[in-house]
């Protein structure tokens, strides 16, 4: 049999009148019930948003002038900044005991979070071990890291102590919920295949779970650091657990000295550049190696 | 010659009501080679997993080398999961450890939990890995990621893993469902050879009646959970084969002059 000829080419546009037959269709938008929920609350929240800003109480404050000495302010902080209360060494001291709240909670948080993790994976673990885990985490969690340093300061007193804690409460919870999810997601034939050979669940842990997860467990260990230097600085001020937080709250709330507060920000900031630097870095590493 | 497998009466039932199997009742000769065939869904993954206890039967009885698998406790079940060896069909490798990382957690079964842990083996279990390895053509890759593999690499390196366990048994579930017809060869050739030359029983899943055909002593027609035929290679007519698919009459691919090269 002769083969067909070519392809037929599609039939040419019929011109104006498609044309607008098939504006006719695309105006014919259909009118969904999430399209009216979504110009609904959108309406409402711009008639809320005009009624808050007219009915504002602003005292004396003028907004022009108000606005002039915040800018005023940043100002002073960020472009005269200078260290009156302590010297360049002090500050570097006191930032390496901030970062090493930080680095104190995350190690014990991740030790303690890779065990409950492993308990918490419901493929490794009993389900109603998994489920009450993963909801005493989800309840921790909950609540603020500072609320939990605040809360153990009831026994433990404002400071250092409470503030390790506290954090450490925190990081568990939140890396419990990290590790476990890591963990769910490897592939379950490697788990069978061992279960097969009669391997018991230590092995399986460390010889299939432990090296598919590592590079997550790395990578969401450093995340957690990182939150927890932000919150280390805070800690530092809110539960007087001392490093470059505590200078700070001195600096603001004692000395009102905004030249010095924007000197430990830059600090701060810094430090936190440095940390994202050499995060993006391991994850770049992992992802090579895997 | 002597019974290794005895399957009595076995019947799986899912949570959700399904019946998987229904009353399966055959018996596996030491050294033999037997497929298990039928369409899919006929449950033959489930009766090869009811064998060592991957997945727990309801009811029934299953005996293999004369331990009664249904009646040992926990202990017990390692020891005799450890002499079956298993292979699957998506090779159920550790992506991120190496090739002969991967063959060595066949020992794991006769380790103490620390030494597994952190993956100590003697020198003697990493050259019979090695060894086991070369028979199977892989002497080059024994340091090489297993992600690095091509498909029948690693179902090699899973028939590696197996055998390091010193297995009599081996129960592979479709392992050439996902290989090329040249992979697929191979790995056929290999279990054959191990089944032949080292006297190890091979029970296998396959969805190519051919390949069945070609390498077994047995065939096990599975339907519906039901065993609906039982006999040798040899005496197998279309007719059965149609029945075990529940097909009519000249509807499969298949040529029954191809069995027995092997």
């Amino acid at each position: 049999m002769q083969a067909e000829g070519p392809i037929k080419p599609f039939p040419a546009p019929a011109g104006q009148d498609l044309d607008n037959m098939l504006l006719e269709r695309l105006s014919k938008k259909p009118f969904s019930k999430s399209s009216i929920a979504i110009r609904m609350s959108m309406l409402v929240l711009a008639v809320l948003t005009i009624y808050a800003f007219s009915s504002f109480d602003y005292k004396d404050v003028k907004l022009w002038d108000a606005l002039i000495l915040t800018i005023d302010n940043l100002k002073t902080m960020f472009f005269e900044p200078h260290l009156k209360h302590f010297t360049f060494t002090q500050a570097l001291y006191q930032v390496s005991i901030t970062l090493g709240l930080a680095f104190l909670t995350t190690i014990f948080g991740a030790i303690i979070a890779l065990m409950l993790g492993l308990l918490a994976a419901g493929n490794i673990s009993s389900k109603p071990l998994s489920v009450i885990i993963k909801g005493l985490v989800a309840l921790i969690r909950a609540v603020p890291t500072v609320l939990w340093v605040l809360i153990f300061a009831v026994a433990a007193g404002l400071g250092s102590v409470a503030a390790v804690i506290g954090m450490t409460f925190h990081s568990i919870s939140y890396l419990v919920k990290a590790y476990s999810e890591s963990f769910e997601e490897i592939d379950k034939g490697a788990i069978e295949a061992l279960q097969a050979s009669g391997a018991n669940w230590w092995q399986i842990v460390f010889q299939v779970i432990i090296p598919s997860s590592i590079t997550y467990i790395i990578s969401w260990t450093f995340m957690r650091f990182e939150i927890n230097f932000a919150v280390a600085v805070a800690m530092g001020a809110a539960a007087g657990a001392g490093g470059i937080g505590f200078d700070m709250f001195m600096a603001s709330g004692f000395y009102f000295d905004l030249s010095e507060i924007g000197a430990i920000t830059y600090f701060i900031l810094i430090i936190a550049i440095c940390l994202e630097i050499f995060a993006t870095q391991i994850k770049r590493k992992l992802k090579e190696a895997s | 010659m002597k019974t290794l497998l005895e399957v009595k009466n076995v019947s799986k039932q899912f949570g959700n009501g399904t019946k998987a199997l229904s009353n399966i009742d055959f018996t596996v000769k030491e050294g033999e080679f037997v497929s298990i065939i039928g369409p899919s869904g006929a449950g033959k993954s489930t009766l090869l997993r009811c064998i060592n206890r991957m997945i727990d039967a309801t009811s029934g009885e299953i005996i293999f080398d004369n331990d009664h698998v249904y009646k040992v406790n926990k202990r017990e079940l390692k020891k005799v999961r450890r002499k079956i060896g298993m292979v699957f069909q998506h090779y159920n490798l550790v992506n991120r450890l190496s090739v002969i990382e991967n063959a060595l957690h066949g020992r794991l079964g006769y380790k103490s939990t620390l030494a597994g842990i952190l993956g100590l083996y003697s020198e003697e279990e990493k050259l019979q890995a090695a060894k086991v390895l070369q028979i199977l053509g892989l002497e080059d890759q024994i340091y090489k990621r297993s992600d690095q593999l091509s498909g029948g690499q690693k179902q090699r390196v899973g028939i590696a893993r197996a055998l390091i366990q010193n297995p009599k048994l081996l129960l592979c579930d479709e392992p050439i469902a996902s290989l090329d017809p040249n992979s697929s060869k191979v790995i056929m050739d290999h279990l054959r050879n191990i089944c032949s030359s080292m006297g190890i029983t091979v029970v296998v899943n396959l969805h190519q009646v051919d390949v069945a055909l070609k390498y077994s002593d047995r065939i096990i027609g599975v339907n519906g959970g039901k065993v609906v035929f039982n006999g040798t290679t040899q005496n197998i007519t279309s007719n059965d084969i149609h029945q075990i698919y529940g097909s009519d009459e000249g509807k499969l691919i298949f040529d029954l002059g191809g069995s027995h090269a092997g």
